[in-house]
């Protein structure tokens, strides 16, 4: 693995075109569109919270997607794409939560609920962080590598369980929406907001993962000549 | 809330933004100085 020491362009740039579409989207989202019927204006955190919501498990998705792919080679790049898409996917499970309880306690009344929806996403969002803080303790990149594989695999279990948790068990959060179902006045800037959070998510991942290749590069990098030197 | 309705909610939607923002901005920021630590 030669990790690329130049400073990676495409990912700046992703990132700025992420800021520029949650800016428009967020933009449209608290001063155009109407308040929803019932919620009033607290409906507006949809914008936020759901594009996160989806590209929360699109990230741990992408980090499952490398897990296998980690597995059947032994390219330890996919090790660190799996590392860079584990934090950024708990980075934004973790906002999720966030969002959805300040979205709760105004429609609900309580911050937290052990809800069947709100229950699976903390398990993914600890199950994952807990890989995280695991992969810390074990010093050879390449047993890291499978054993994180492995765990991220068992982890993403969690993931469709948490999609069809609405639908599977009497849940107080609301189903899915489709476009047939959400007004065309919601529609634009949750979809440019849906495509900010991709773009930035994706320009992180890119960061990072090339963070984690340096990082494994100089793991695996031979001891200096003068350390040699003082153990022979 | 008053009929089913909420009314207000004007601090929960800002509070949900700013967070978000800030938690964003905060690990982009910590990305850059990472990858500037690493050449």
């Amino acid at each position: 693995m030669v990790p690329n020491h130049r400073f990676p362009r495409f990912p700046l740039a992703l990132i700025t075109l992420g800021v520029l579409c949650l800016l428009t989207g967020s933009y449209l989202g608290l001063f155009v569109a109407p308040p929803e019927h019932y919620m009033g204006n607290v409906q507006r955190i949809m914008y936020v919270h759901v594009p996160t919501a989806w590209n929360a498990l699109l990230a741990m998705t992408f980090a499952f997607a490398a897990a296998i792919v980690s597995l059947f080679k032994s390219d330890l790049k996919w090790d660190a794409r799996l590392e860079a898409a584990i934090e950024v996917g708990v980075l934004l499970a973790f906002l999720l939560c966030c969002q959805g309880a300040i979205w709760a306690k105004p429609t609900w009344g309580v911050w937290w609920d052990w809800d069947p929806r709100l229950t699976t996403t903390a398990v993914l969002l600890f199950a994952f962080a807990g890989i995280l803080a695991l992969r810390r303790f074990v010093d050879d990149p390449v047993k890291r590598a499978t054993w994180s594989a492995v765990a991220t695999i068992i982890a993403y279990v969690d993931v469709p369980i948490v999609y069809y948790s609405v639908r599977w068990w009497n849940s107080l959060h609301q189903q899915q929406s489709s476009p047939a179902t959400v007004s065309s006045q919601f529609y634009l800037p949750l979809r440019l907001n849906a495509f900010g959070v991709l773009f930035l998510m994706s320009g992180f991942i890119m960061l990072r993962a090339e963070i984690a290749s340096r990082r494994i590069a100089t793991e695996l990098a031979p001891p200096p000549r003068d350390l040699v030197g003082e153990l022979a | 809330m008053s009929g089913g309705y909420i009314t207000g909610g004007w601090a929960f939607v800002w509070a949900a933004y700013g967070w978000t923002a800030l938690v964003l901005a905060s690990y982009g920021i910590s990305l850059f100085v990472r990858l500037r630590k690493s050449r």
